[in-house]
């Protein structure tokens, strides 16, 4: 069926999320003008093993370093003359998927990014964002170990403090027409949103010292990003940066103009790298949440800000949480009483059971929610730091403060402390109260080690991972790896390479469930190709897709 | 400037929070067993600051502009 000619109650489609997390990476004894970014990401990338294995080498000096100026958005439409005459796109750099969890690593203009694969549920998103951060950290040790008299830094923020930010996005799977609706028909959903997303900061937020982007001076601030957010939207992601990005890639197989069934992707990259469980649930948990009022057109216009980048600046520069900001009806409202509002909005849908099947755990996020929000307004922030990023930084820092008293905020080493909060090496601070059992954990080592060696069962990385695995135990070449496609290089008859290409379009499809067995019963990799072809041609990879009102509905999604 | 000094006194006068038999036993039982882990933190950061110099370690940071 049409995606816009479902009514509103069939159109919630499960939220599923994925997560990028670009690091900042450098050699601390190196002290070069432009930053040594290109050396650190390259010597962490090469000690991350994926697939395709068929790469230009890493440290290839025929490549241009990166330029964001030079190269921006290349691949989504912006002008870019110089990638276009070399085919290189300084964004996506030996980008390898890992056989062990299904989820990519690879080089994004000079930093180390890593990728979980898709998931379901916000607490596998935690989990799953933790597993890469361990593999990023064990690289980390390994570089460092080959080379130690050129320390690399690693670090999960998202600005060096001197003007330079990188982000941390996520990425949801939405229907066609909710993205239709954000994006270019009802401007105030997209309003609705941003407004969600920038009082959300109180939640998600890391916590920076000082200002950037000549923005006004402030001793702290409570998200990584604000500064850096200029317009409400755009396609753009490394200059201009806009609230609500409108880059329209699905990553859901083939496009095809007259398939209005083919789900869209929304991606996210306004909130900061998040290191506390209880931010980064919130960071894609409270996501879930809106995407799906939003899908069924359950928007309530006043709790639209006025001026959404004001409100932002002036929420994230007040760390005392008493900063108003008018909402399009004139009410002034502080960034916590303006979440509060979305919670209310939130629950009286939850008591409707319009969550049920699209957002796994939807009650104890809603739950842990309340909580954050009425320890908040109690100004309880103790008992809260275990749980925020930007209230665990804080303390940290005045815990400093206190034992050093020559330093205020403008010490270098109040910044210092600052970035080594999300230091992914021994001395990381996050990672210190976590170690000690300050941080407060919602998934466990088990369910992080978990997503570290294996892919999640319930959607298509599941049979992106074991593609990958048996291919490469029966000498298949394996030529290209995408999100949505892999293309094998098989032997053919006359002994000349074939290439077959099998696309998993249907990110909640080829399933542990549903595609397991074609695995234990193909007798050879071309058979079991075959079989997943003949899964997708079928729909019968969807398993589970669409439960509204606790009614199982089967979606039809486009395959090649 | 302190943040949470702002905070931690609100909420010692905000309702509720005193008053209550045991609240602040439980309350002081609660911040030390805090402060021993934080202490773990302490430790880390008090090695950084007295392992260099801080501008140089910032200067060094210097990243791409990215996405």
């Amino acid at each position: 069926m049409r995606d816009d000619l479902r009514t509103p109650e069939e159109r919630a489609i499960p939220k599923l999320c994925g997560a990028d997390i670009e690091l900042s990476n450098c050699e601390l004894t190196a002290d070069q003008p432009g930053g040594t970014g290109f050396e650190a990401s390259r010597r962490l990338l090469a000690q991350i093993d994926g697939f395709p294995e068929r790469q230009r080498g890493l440290f290839d000096d025929s490549w241009p370093k990166a330029s964001a100026a030079h190269y921006t958005d290349n691949k989504y439409g912006a002008t870019c003359p110089a990638a276009e005459a070399s085919a290189y796109n300084p964004q996506d750099v030996s980008r390898r998927f890992l056989a062990g969890n299904s989820s990519s690593c690879y080089i994004d203009l000079d930093h180390l990014e890593i990728c979980t694969p898709e998931v379901r549920s916000a607490h596998d998103s935690v989990a799953a964002c933790h597993a890469m951060l361990r593999v990023a950290r064990a690289a980390l040790k390994q570089a460092n170990a080959l080379r130690p008299q050129r320390r690399i830094r690693v670090l999960a923020n998202n600005s060096d403090g001197l003007g330079n930010s990188y982000g941390s996005h996520v990425s949801f799977l939405i229907s066609a027409h909710a993205y239709a609706n954000i994006l270019h028909r009802k401007p105030h959903y997209m309003q609705f949103l941003a407004s969600f997303q920038i009082a959300s900061i109180v939640l998600t937020g890391q916590g920076k010292v000082g200002a950037e982007n000549g923005r006004p001076a402030v001793p702290y601030q409570i998200s990584q990003r604000a500064d850096f957010f200029e317009i409400m939207q755009g396609l753009q992601t490394t200059f201009n940066r806009p609230i609500v990005n409108s880059r329209d890639e699905a990553l859901c197989g083939p496009w095809s103009a007259a398939d209005w069934s083919t789900p869209a992707r929304l991606h996210v990259i306004f909130f900061d790298n998040s290191l506390a469980h209880g931010s980064m649930l919130f960071r894609t948990g409270l996501m879930q949440l809106m995407l799906t009022l939003i899908e069924l057109e359950c928007v309530n216009p006043r709790l639209i800000l006025d001026n959404p980048l004001k409100a932002l600046l002036d929420y994230s520069h007040d760390a005392t949480l008493q900063a108003a900001a008018p909402l399009i009806g004139g009410d002034e409202v502080t960034a916590v009483e303006l979440q509060c509002a979305y919670l209310e909005e939130v629950k009286r849908q939850a008591a409707q059971g319009v969550f049920d099947g699209v957002v796994p755990r939807a009650g104890e996020i809603i739950a842990l929610w309340e909580d954050t929000l009425n320890k908040l307004i109690n100004r309880d922030l103790t008992s809260l730091a275990p749980r925020l990023d930007w209230i665990q930084k804080l303390m940290a820092i005045e815990r400093a403060m206190d034992a050093h008293p020559t330093l205020d905020w403008n010490s270098p080493e109040t910044k210092l402390i600052d970035h080594l909060y999300s230091s992914l090496d021994d001395d990381g601070v996050y990672f210190a109260y976590e170690a000690s059992g300050f941080s407060e954990r919602l998934v466990s080592d088990e369910e992080i080690e978990y997503f570290l060696n294996n892919p999640p069962v319930d959607t298509r990385a599941w049979t992106r991972a074991m593609l990958l695995r048996r291919a490469a135990a029966e000498g298949i070449g394996i030529d290209t790896v995408d999100w949505d496609r892999i293309t094998f290089r098989m032997r053919g008859r006359s002994g000349w390479p074939v290439y077959r290409t099998v696309y998993l379009s249907d990110p909640l499809a080829f399933t542990q469930a549903s595609a397991g067995p074609l695995f234990a019963a193909a007798a050879n990799f071309d058979q079991l190709l075959d079989g997943l072809e003949s899964l997708a041609a079928d729909g019968a990879g969807a398993t589970n897709l669409n439960t509204i009102h606790g009614t199982q509905k089967g979606t039809h999604y486009a395959f090649s | 400037m302190r943040f949470l000094d702002g905070f931690n006194h609100a909420q010692q006068n905000s309702p509720g929070s005193s008053g209550e038999p045991g609240s602040s036993e439980r309350l002081n039982e609660a911040r030390s067993e805090g402060d021993r882990m934080l202490a773990a933190a302490d430790e880390v950061i008090r090695r950084a600051l007295g392992s260099g110099n801080s501008q140089a370690f910032l200067r060094a940071g210097r990243q791409q502009s990215g996405q």
